[in-house]
């Protein structure tokens, strides 16, 4: 998974969740120490990479880290 | 830098040489808002700083003028602005935020006659409180010089810089229009002559350098780091630890005005300056500051030519309040008489306060507008004289 | 005390760079934008190659101020309310040198700073200023900003505003500001694009943000405290000017109009001004 979860910045506010153009977030049961419950990547595969997911974070909990494009999964490109 | 001072003799006015004193020591940025009866210094800043590589902005209003300065001076220059009682109401907030982040500039207050606007072109001496206890919360100190003529308008300037620079704190020039508009004889030394105190820069590494030395709140002649200087400088109005960061916690707040305060009152040796004169064998004291010490001058002569032991006190650092030398006055003499430009009695209630009982102290007040008549006070030392 | 940004081993690429850790992660309520348009910042700074060392960030009073205060790695100058203008002005004027990025409120910039407001436009001081509008006064629990909407219900407005909201672009255009802008928090590529040519540009660039604030603005006047629905309400009363300028002046009105006011780089400001100045007038 391109993108890593800073866990204890989340605070729960869901735009990862809700703005991922391929929804690939769930809300999960985990919570972290300040009780927000966590999003975790569940459809990894659709994942494009496009780092909405980085951007709409108010909290720098989510880190993309673009892999080249040999690396993708194949069969899942563009959008 | 370019030094800007001028040898040589001038006849000028009081507010006139405020502006060379700054200039002479050193500063560099100018802000202000024009208000009788100070706006002759912004003039001759006006004039006079650029010819020294200096900014002089006449800035809308009051606050942004006490606000540009204190950041000029986290900026690196040495900063002053000026002003009259109704707009040092205004920059009293700005001023907060200099003593609070130990900030070094310098404000300058033409005392006019007041409450309120008052009379724009006359004199006054209602400030002297304000000044001192003015700014929002409490928990600090304040440092303030009164000059009586237009030679220690220049000189005072440029102590009110260093200490400033010493104390890192804004300071007051507390003069009044009297001594503002007064035109008279101001001499100018060589450069060499002068002291001027630099600004005092740190000697550690960032990472070693409290920015606000909230554990050792006597400390004096400490550094400021200013902007772009590397040491990633945090500065607030609220309440913050050591580093910058803002803090809620008491004992953060307990530490910080323990700084404000003790770092003036912990070292007060370095904060007395007065004038006496005839005190040697006197038995009635007449005080006085700024331009009304001239006319009270006047009248301890006369008194002492009609026979009478009278002799004349003035507190030249006038905040702190020379809470010792008033002591010792009142010790001396049976009589204190205090004149001053305000009814409601401002530097006499400090000096009844400083004196304990040791003497009578006597309020001798007017409204402003003039100064006393030396003949006013000659009469008040009759009638109270033993 | 430590907080969690002490302990982590991992961090955001921008936070590593450019933010103190040990103020991370910062106090925002979840769901505000504040984060964003900070994260756009950031952005810009490193696109553009900007470091700490030649960075101030310059802060006023407000949810905006408060986050962005010593956060940024290198010097932060947080002016009383309302005095961001004034304090950028002294040092920005003492070191023309160091570029300055002001994070300003509706309330810092638009009421108790507006006339600092004003003549720093006037002045085309050579700034960054981002201007965080919420339409609420967040910090201090909700009341009423300048640019509140017309009939929002606010702590101090509880039958409703009857003032008009404040635009202040049009204010900033009017003032002489070099550029002007107004984006959504959520409109990551121009708004780092707008950031950015505001940093360039020489004169003061004044750039809007409206954002949101589920706590105080979500609250009380759309009463929902869920921030995507807050979101919703700034995207359904925005428009980008190009696309208002074939609509009907119903069809806008209440709305927000998105993009560039203007742009005159051309425009002097006055720190190359009193540079230019002194060469005349500095006699040593």
């Amino acid at each position: 998974m391109p993108t890593t979860i800073i866990k204890e910045f989340c605070k729960g506010c869901g735009f990862c969740i809700a703005y991922c153009p391929k929804k690939v977030y769930d809300l999960s049961e985990e919570m972290n120490k300040k009780g927000y419950r966590l999003p975790r990547p569940v459809r990894v595969e659709d994942c494009i990479e496009c780092g909405l997911c980085d951007l709409y974070c108010p909290d720098f909990a989510i880190l993309l880290e673009k892999r080249k494009k040999k690396d993708r999964p194949k069969g899942k490109e563009g959008r | 830098m370019p030094s800007g001072v001028k040898p040589g003799k001038y006849f000028v006015q009081g507010d006139e040489a405020i502006a060379e004193g700054a200039i002479a020591a050193g500063c560099r940025f100018f802000a202000g808002y024009p208000i009788t009866p100070s706006s002759e210094t912004s003039e001759t800043m006006a004039r006079r700083l650029p010819e020294v590589g200096g900014i002089c902005l006449q800035m809308e209003d009051e606050l942004a003028s006490i606000h540009s300065v204190g950041a000029a001076s986290v900026g690196g220059l040495k900063a002053m602005t000026i002003s009259s009682g109704p707009g040092i109401s205004l920059k009293l907030e700005g001023l907060g935020w200099g003593i609070k982040n130990e900030i070094p500039y310098v404000v300058a207050d033409i005392q006019r006659a007041g409450p309120s606007n008052g009379v724009a072109t006359r004199v006054g001496q209602g400030d002297f409180y304000t000044v001192r206890y003015g700014s929002a919360g409490g928990n600090s100190s304040l440092i303030a010089l009164s000059p009586k003529s237009t030679q220690e308008a220049f000189d005072l300037t440029i102590e009110c810089f260093n200490l400033s620079e010493i104390f890192r704190c804004p300071v007051f020039l507390l003069s009044d229009e009297t001594v503002g508009h007064t035109r008279e004889l101001l001499v100018i030394p060589e450069e060499t002559r002068l002291n001027v105190v630099k600004r005092f820069k740190p000697t550690v590494p960032p990472e070693q350098f409290a920015m606000y030395p909230l554990d050792t709140p006597g400390v004096i002649n400490y550094p400021f780091p200013n902007i772009g200087e590397g040491y990633g400088i945090c500065v607030s109005p609220y309440t913050h630890n050591s580093k910058g960061y803002a803090s809620t916690a008491q004992d953060i707040q307990e530490k910080m005005a323990r700084r404000l305060v003790f770092k003036i009152t912990e070292n007060l040796g370095r904060l007395v300056r007065v004038e006496k004169q005839k005190m040697e064998d006197a038995e009635f004291a007449v005080v006085a500051y700024g331009g009304n010490a001239r006319p009270a001058i006047a009248a301890v002569d006369i008194a002492r030519e009609s026979g009478m032991k009278v002799g004349f006190f003035r507190p030249i650092i006038v905040w702190p309040f020379p809470d010792g030398e008033v002591l010792k006055v009142a010790e001396k003499v049976k009589t204190i008489l205090v004149c001053e430009l305000n009814i409601d009695g401002q530097l006499s209630r400090e000096v009844g306060r400083a004196a304990k009982g040791k003497a009578e102290v006597h309020h001798l007040g007017s409204g402003g507008v003039e100064p006393h008549l030396p003949a006013q006070i000659f009469n008040e030392i009759r009638r109270l004289y033993k | 005390m430590s907080t969690v940004g002490d302990t982590l081993q991992v961090f955001h690429p921008l936070v590593a760079k450019y933010l103190r850790k040990e103020r991370m992660p910062h106090m925002a309520c979840p769901g505000c934008g504040i984060g964003q348009v900070v994260h756009a910042t950031l952005l810009a700074i490193e696109e553009l190659g900007l470091t700490p060392k030649d960075t101030v960030w310059v802060q006023g009073v407000g949810c905006n101020s408060r986050i962005t205060y010593s956060t940024w790695v290198g010097d932060n100058v947080d002016a009383h309310h309302g005095r961001i203008f004034a304090v950028a002005t002294g040092l920005k004027m003492a070191r023309p040198d160091m570029n300055f990025i002001l994070f300003t409120g509706d309330g810092d910039c638009g009421a108790i700073g507006g006339n600092h407001f004003i003549h720093a436009c006037r002045r085309n001081l050579d700034v960054t200023a981002i201007l965080f509008n919420n339409g609420i006064y967040g910090m201090t629990g909700g009341q009423v900003a300048p640019t509140s909407p017309v009939g929002a219900v606010t702590t101090t407005t509880p039958y409703g505003n009857i003032e008009d909201p404040f635009d202040m672009c049009q204010m900033a255009v009017t003032a002489g500001a070099s550029y002007v802008a107004r984006w959504k928090s959520t409109d990551f590529k121009p708004l780092v694009n707008s950031i950015k040519k505001g940093i360039q540009v020489k004169g003061l660039a004044f750039i809007e943000v409206l954002l949101q604030c589920p706590t105080n603005f979500g609250r009380y006047v759309l009463k929902t405290s869920q921030p995507q629905e807050v979101l919703k309400w700034i995207k359904e009363h925005s428009v980008n000017k190009k696309d208002a300028e074939k609509l009907t002046a119903e069809e806008i009105a209440g709305k927000y109009l998105l993009g560039e006011f203007i742009y005159r780089p051309e425009r002097s400001g006055i720190v190359e001004r009193y540079q230019e100045f002194l060469k005349k007038y500095q006699k040593e």
